[in-house]
C-alpha cells in the first residue's frame, strides 16, 4: 500500500485552471481487447434488456474487479490486474459467479461480514452469491433464505431499513416471458425481500402490487427525511394502467405507492435506467431517467412554506441540455434508445457529468441503429454539453449496462460498457487536462459495513457536493467501492458523512489527489494504492 | 346526416352465401373465419399501441388498409358483399378467385390478414415481431387442420394476393413512410400570436406532428378538403371577445371538474403509445359488439372496413384543416392571458388545435356505426378496463362521439369550436363512407 501515484499524472492534473466556462474534454483510450475483456452479452429476445456489469474489489487491492453479465452464456469474472496509473489489464478467472442467464449484477455485503457478496438477476432463478474472500463466491440462496423465483428479473435495489440487521432487497421483474402471443399487460410482480424476524435471513418475498415491468430501481431518500423510498422506472411498452413509481417504505409497514393526492405526478415512459445526484448543490438529488427518444431529468419542486415536501418533480432535461434524444454523430436522425446512466465527474472539474449507454433494442427501424453513447459534461451553469465523440467513447454498438470507475487508481474515472452480441468495451481515462480529485471509501462497524444509505458531502471552494450512497439504479449494473469527487482547481477539500443511523460526522480536511478511508467515528485515513 | 336506415338489419347471410360454403368440394377448416378476424384485430390493436410510429393518424391509415384487406378477402367469396374496388380512391379490381376451384374461407382470411398485419407493422419491436410470428404459425396450423393441402395452398395464395394488391395500393397514398415518429426535422412554424407553438419540454416535439398528413390521398371522400371548416373565432386577447370566452370556458371548466368529467377526459384520452389511439378505440367498440352479438363474418368485415376508412379520412380531413388554421392550444393561450402556471388535465397533443381530431374521427366513426346498427343502439364500452378504467355505457353511438368530443374540453386541450365543428366535419366525412356500396343487394 505504499506505492505512490504517478507524479506525472498528479502534476498534470494540478496545472489546469477551472474557471473556464466550457468543461475540459477528457480523453479516453479504448483498451478492452488489450486489457483482456472479451465478454459478450449474448442471446435473443430474452436478453434484449439487461446486460449489466458489477464493479467491486474482491481481491483487497483497492482496484475494482469486474463481473459481466453474459445473458445466454455464462457471466464472466475478471480480476483487475492493472498497474497503478498504468494500462488497464484484467484476467478472467473462475470465481463461482459463472452462471448463465444472468442479466444484472449488483454487489453489496449482505451478511455484513466485510466481504462483498453479489446478487445475480436472471431469466429464471435469481441467485445470491456469498463472498468467500479472494474473489471466490458460493451460492447462498438457501442459507440466506432468498427465494430466487423463476421470473425475468431486470431491476435491483438494496438498503438496510432503519434498525435492521439484514438488508432489504427490491427485485424488479419484467413481463411474463412465456407469453408469446399477447405479452402486453403481463408484467409480473416485483418483490421486496425483507429480513425475517431473526434478522439474519430473508422472508418470503412480498409482491409489490401493482408492478409495471421495472427496468431500474433505486432506494433513495428523495426528500431527505431520513427514510428512503423506492423509486422504480418502468417500461411502458408492456404495462397497462402503469406509470413510474415511488413507494413509501417505512420500517415494519407495508409498502405503499405514492399517490396523486400526495403530489406524485404520473409519468409514463420507456423507463430503462435511473441515475441520481445532487446537481444543483442544494442537498437534494435530481433523477435522470433513460428512455427512448427524450430522456428525463427530474428535479423535486421545493416545498411550499410550512409544508412537507411533495413528491412532485419537474422535467428539466430540455433546459439542462440532456434530453439526449437522438444521435449526435453520423447521419442518423432517428430517436435514440437509452439504457444505463451514471453521474460522475470524468474531468475532475468538480461538476458531475453524465454517461448514457445507448443502443437499439435490437433492430427497431424507427430508432437509431448507429446510436452513440453519450458523455455529457456539466458546465458551471448546470447545463451540459456533449463530448462523447471528442472524448473517444461514442461507441455505436448496442450498449446496455456500464460503469464509470477508477480501474487503475490514478484519480481518473475509466469506463466499461456491456454490449449486446458484441464484446464489452473498456476505456482508460488518459486525460491530461483533468482537475484534482479525492476518493473516499466509507465504512461503519457492525451491520451494513459499507454504510449504504449514507450521504457523503465534500466541500470544495464554497460548494458542497452531496452524494447518496446507494445500491441499485442504472441499468442492470451496480458498484461498490470508492466514491469519487472531482475538485477542479482546489487542492484540498473537506468531507463529512451523514451515516445511515442519522449521526453526522464533523467536517474533516482532506488533501486533494488522495484516497481516504472514512470509518465512522474515526479520523479520515489516507489509503495509498500499490 | 344521421343514416335513416340500419344496414345491419338487412345484412344477414343469404341463401346463396350459405350454399357456397355447403357445396364446397372438399373438407373445410374447423376454425371459424370469425375467430381469425378477432385474433388478428386484437393483435392489431396491441401493435398500434406498441409500435412507436403509431400516432393516431398513422393508426387510422393502417386500420383502414387492414380493414379493406379483411373485407376484400371475405367479399371475394361472398354473394352478399361487393368489392370496394372502383369506389375507394385508386383501388383497382382485386385478383379474382378461380370459380372452378374450392377455397377455404378461414385459410383465405388468415393468409390475407397475416400478410397485411405483418407488413403494416414491419417496424414494430422484437416483442411484436415475436407475437406476429407466433400467431401466424399457430393460426395457420389451426385453420389448415383437416383441409386438403391443395385447398390450403390455393387459399393461402389467394389471401396473400389480396393483401399484396392492397399493400401495393397503399404505397403511394402519402402516408407509407413515417420518419422520426412523425415529427419533422424541419418545418416552418407560422409565426403570430394565434398560431401553434410547442407545448411540451420534449425535444422531439418542438415541431408539430405529421404536418403533411392532410395532403394524403383519402379513401372514400374525394379529397382532403371535401369537408371544409369555417375558421375558428378570430384570435383575440380581449376579454370581451369570442375567442377569450371560449378560452375562459376551458379555464373555468378545468377549475371545477367533476369526478365524472375527469373520468370522461381520461376515458377518451386514447394517447399514442399508451392506448390503441382514438381510431383503435372505435374499432374496439365494434369488436365488443360483434363478440357480444355474435355478428356474422360478412357484417363484421363490412363494419370494420368502413370504420377504418371513415376514421382514416377523418384524420386526413382534420389534419388538412389543422394545418390550414394552425391555431394555438389552450395551454398556450391560458398561460399567456389568465394563469402562467395553468395545467391541463391531459397532456396537450403536439400539433395545432383546430379542429379536434378526436371529435372529427369520432363523429365519422359514429356515422358508420349508426349506419350499421342504428341511431339508438345502446352499448357498453369496456375498451380500457385493462388499464384500470371502468366501462362506460352509451345510449347511442352519437352520444359516445359527443362525449369523446367534450372530453377534450374537460381535458383542457381543446376549445369549444374545435369540438363542435370537428363533430360537424366528422359527420360530413363519415357520410362519404356510409355512401359506399358494400352489399350486393344495394
Amino acid at each position: 500500500m505504499k506505492t505512490t501515484l504517478s507524479a506525472t499524472v498528479l502534476l498534470c492534473h494540478a496545472s489546469i485552471a477551472y474557471a473556464q466556462s466550457d468543461p475540459a474534454v477528457p480523453t479516453f483510450v479504448e483498451e478492452g481487447g488489450s486489457a483482456g475483456i472479451t465478454s459478450v452479452y449474448a442471446g435473443d429476445w430474452e436478453y434484449m434488456v439487461g446486460g449489466g456489469v458489477a464493479t467491486f474489489d474482491c481481491s483487497g487491492d483497492g482496484k475494482p474487479d469486474l463481473l459481466l453479465s453474459g445473458g445466454k452464456v455464462k457471466a464472466t469474472f475478471y480480476r483487475n490486474d492493472s498497474a497503478i496509473a498504468g494500462d488497464l489489464k484484467f484476467v478472467s478467472e473462475v470465481s463461482g459467479l459463472e452462471l448463465d442467464a444472468v442479466l444484472g449484477t449488483y454487489p453489496l455485503d449482505i451478511d455484513s461480514d466485510g466481504v462483498t457478496d453479489l446478487v445475480l438477476l436472471r431469466s429464471g432463478e435469481n441467485v445470491a452469491m456469498r463472498g468467500l474472500g479472494d474473489c471466490k463466491f458460493e451460492r447462498a440462496n438457501e442459507i440466506w433464505g432468498l427465494e430466487g423465483g423463476n421470473e425475468w428479473s431486470t431491476a435491483f435495489a438494496a438498503m438496510w431499513e432503519r434498525g435492521a440487521t439484514w438488508p432489504t432487497l427490491a427485485i424488479g421483474n419484467y413481463l411474463n416471458r412465456f407469453e408469446e402471443d399477447f405479452p402486453w399487460g403481463s408484467c409480473t410482480d416485483n418483490w421486496l425481500h425483507r429480513p425475517d424476524a431473526g434478522g439474519a435471513k430473508f422472508t418470503a418475498p412480498l409482491p409489490l402490487k401493482p408492478s409495471f415491468c421495472a427496468l431500474s430501481m433505486l432506494f433513495t431518500d428523495w426528500n431527505r427525511s431520513g427514510t428512503a423510498s423506492l423509486r422504480i422506472s418502468n417500461d411502458r411498452e408492456y404495462y397497462k394502467g402503469g406509470q413510474e413509481q415511488l413507494w413509501h417504505l417505512e420500517p415494519g409497514k407495508e409498502p405503499a405507492a405514492y399517490t396523486v393526492e400526495e403530489g406524485w405526478k404520473p409519468l409514463k415512459i420507456w423507463g430503462m435506467g435511473i441515475a441520481s445526484y445532487d446537481l444543483d448543490f442544494n442537498g437534494m438529488p435530481e433523477y435522470f431517467l433513460t428512455s427512448m427518444a427524450d430522456n428525463k431529468l427530474q428535479r423535486a419542486m421545493p416545498a411550499a412554506n410550512g409544508t412537507a415536501m411533495a413528491p412532485t418533480f419537474a422535467d428539466v432535461a430540455f433546459k439542462a441540455g440532456i434530453t439526449a434524444h437522438r444521435p449526435y454523430t453520423g447521419p442518423e436522425k432517428k430517436p435514440s434508445t437509452g439504457w444505463h446512466a451514471q453521474f460522475d465527474d470524468v474531468n475532475n472539474d468538480g461538476m458531475v457529468d453524465l454517461f448514457i449507454a445507448k443502443g437499439n433494442v435490437d433492430a427497431m427501424p424507427d430508432f437509431a441503429k448507429e446510436d452513440p453513447n453519450n458523455l455529457l459534461l456539466q458546465r458551471r451553469d448546470g447545463t451540459f454539453q456533449e463530448a462523447g465523440d471528442l472524448a473517444g467513447v461514442a461507441s455505436t454498438k448496442l450498449s446496455r449496462g456500464a460503469a464509470l470507475a477508477d480501474f487503475n487508481l490514478d484519480g481518473l474515472l475509466d469506463l466499461i460498457v456491456v454490449n449486446r452480441r458484441e464484446p464489452a468495451q473498456l476505456w482508460r481515462n488518459t486525460s491530461t487536462n483533468a482537475g484534482h480529485w479525492v476518493q473516499v471509501r466509507i465504512s461503519q462497524p457492525g451491520v451494513n459495513p459499507d454504510a449504504i444509505g449514507a450521504w457523503v458531502e465534500v466541500k470544495r471552494d464554497n460548494v458542497v457536493m452531496t452524494r447518496e450512497v446507494t445500491v441499485g439504479g442504472g441499468h442492470a449494473s451496480g458498484q461498490a467501492g470508492w466514491l469519487h469527487f472531482g475538485l477542479g482547481d482546489a487542492t484540498k477539500a473537506e468531507v463529512r458523512v451523514l451515516w445511515p443511523d442519522g449521526v453526522q460526522s464533523d467536517w474533516q480536511a482532506l488533501a486533494g489527489d488522495q484516497f481516504y478511508v472514512l470509518e465512522q467515528g474515526q479520523a479520515a485515513k489516507v489509503w495509498t494504492p500499490e | 346526416m344521421h343514416a335513416p336506415h340500419c344496414r345491419m338489419a338487412r345484412l344477414v347471410p343469404t341463401l346463396a352465401f350459405a350454399l357456397s360454403i355447403l357445396s364446397a368440394p372438399a373438407a373445410h377448416s374447423a376454425s371459424k373465419p370469425e375467430d381469425v378476424l378477432a385474433i388478428w384485430y386484437r393483435l392489431t390493436l396491441e401493435l398500434v399501441r406498441h409500435t412507436p410510429t403509431y400516432t393516431p393518424p398513422v393508426a387510422s391509415r393502417t386500420l383502414a388498409y387492414v380493414g379493406v384487406t379483411a373485407y376484400e378477402a371475405v367479399a371475394s367469396g361472398s354473394d352478399d358483399l361487393q368489392s370496394l374496388a372502383g369506389q375507394l380512391n385508386g383501388l383497382t379490381p382485386l385478383p379474382a378467385r378461380d370459380k372452378a376451384e374450392a377455397y377455404d374461407e378461414a385459410v383465405v382470411l388468415q393468409a390475407a390478414l397475416a400478410r397485411s398485419v405483418v407488413h403494416q407493422f414491419a417496424n414494430t419491436g422484437p416483442t411484436g415481431q415475436r407475437a406476429m410470428a407466433s400467431i401466424t404459425a399457430k393460426q395457420r396450423a389451426k385453420v389448415s387442420d383437416g383441409v386438403a393441402a391443395e385447398i390450403v395452398q390455393r387459399s393461402e395464395a389467394y389471401g396473400q394476393a389480396v393483401a399484396d394488391h392492397i399493400l401495393a395500393w397503399s404505397q403511394d397514398d402519402g402516408g407509407a413512410v413515417i420518419a422520426n415518429m412523425g415529427f419533422p426535422l424541419e418545418y416552418a412554424v407560422p409565426e403570430g400570436p394565434a398560431h401553434w407553438v410547442p407545448t411540451s419540454a420534449l425535444r422531439q416535439q418542438q415541431l408539430p406532428l405529421l404536418p403533411d398528413w392532410g395532403k394524403n390521398r383519402p379513401f372514400a371522400m374525394p379529397d382532403a378538403s371535401s369537408c371544409p371548416l369555417p375558421p375558428p373565432p378570430d384570435y383575440s386577447e380581449d376579454p370581451g371577445s369570442a375567442f377569450f370566452a371560449e378560452a375562459k370556458e376551458v379555464f373555468d371548466t378545468s377549475a371545477a371538474l367533476t369526478p365524472d368529467q375527469r373520468a370522461i377526459a381520461r376515458f377518451w384520452s386514447d394517447d399514442a403509445m399508451l392506448s390503441s389511439t382514438p381510431p383503435g378505440h372505435w374499432i374496439s367498440i365494434a369488436m365488443q359488439i360483434q363478440k357480444r352479438d355474435q355478428i356474422p363474418l360478412a357484417q363484421s368485415v363490412d363494419t370494420l372496413a368502413r370504420l377504418g376508412i371513415a376514421t382514416a379520412d377523418a384524420f386526413i380531413g382534420g389534419w388538412n384543416a389543422k394545418y390550414q388554421y394552425n391555431l394555438l392550444r389552450p395551454v398556450t393561450y391560458l398561460r399567456r392571458t389568465m394563469d402562467p402556471k395553468w395545467e391541463p388535465l391531459l397532456i396537450t397533443p403536439p400539433f395545432p388545435e383546430y379542429p379536434s381530431g378526436h371529435s372529427v374521427q369520432s363523429a365519422a366513426a359514429a356515422a358508420v356505426m349508426s349506419d350499421t346498427w342504428g341511431d339508438d343502439f345502446a352499448f357498453e364500452d369496456a375498451t380500457h378496463t385493462d388499464d384500470g378504467m371502468p366501462a362506460r355505457s352509451y345510449p347511442s353511438f352519437w352520444a359516445a362521439a359527443e362525449e369523446a368530443g367534450i372530453s377534450r374540453l374537460y381535458g383542457g386541450i381543446h376549445f369549444r369550436a374545435a369540438i363542435d365543428r370537428g363533430l360537424d366535419q366528422g359527420r360530413c366525412i363519415g357520410a362519404f363512407t356510409t355512401a359506399l356500396t358494400t352489399r350486393s343487394d344495394e
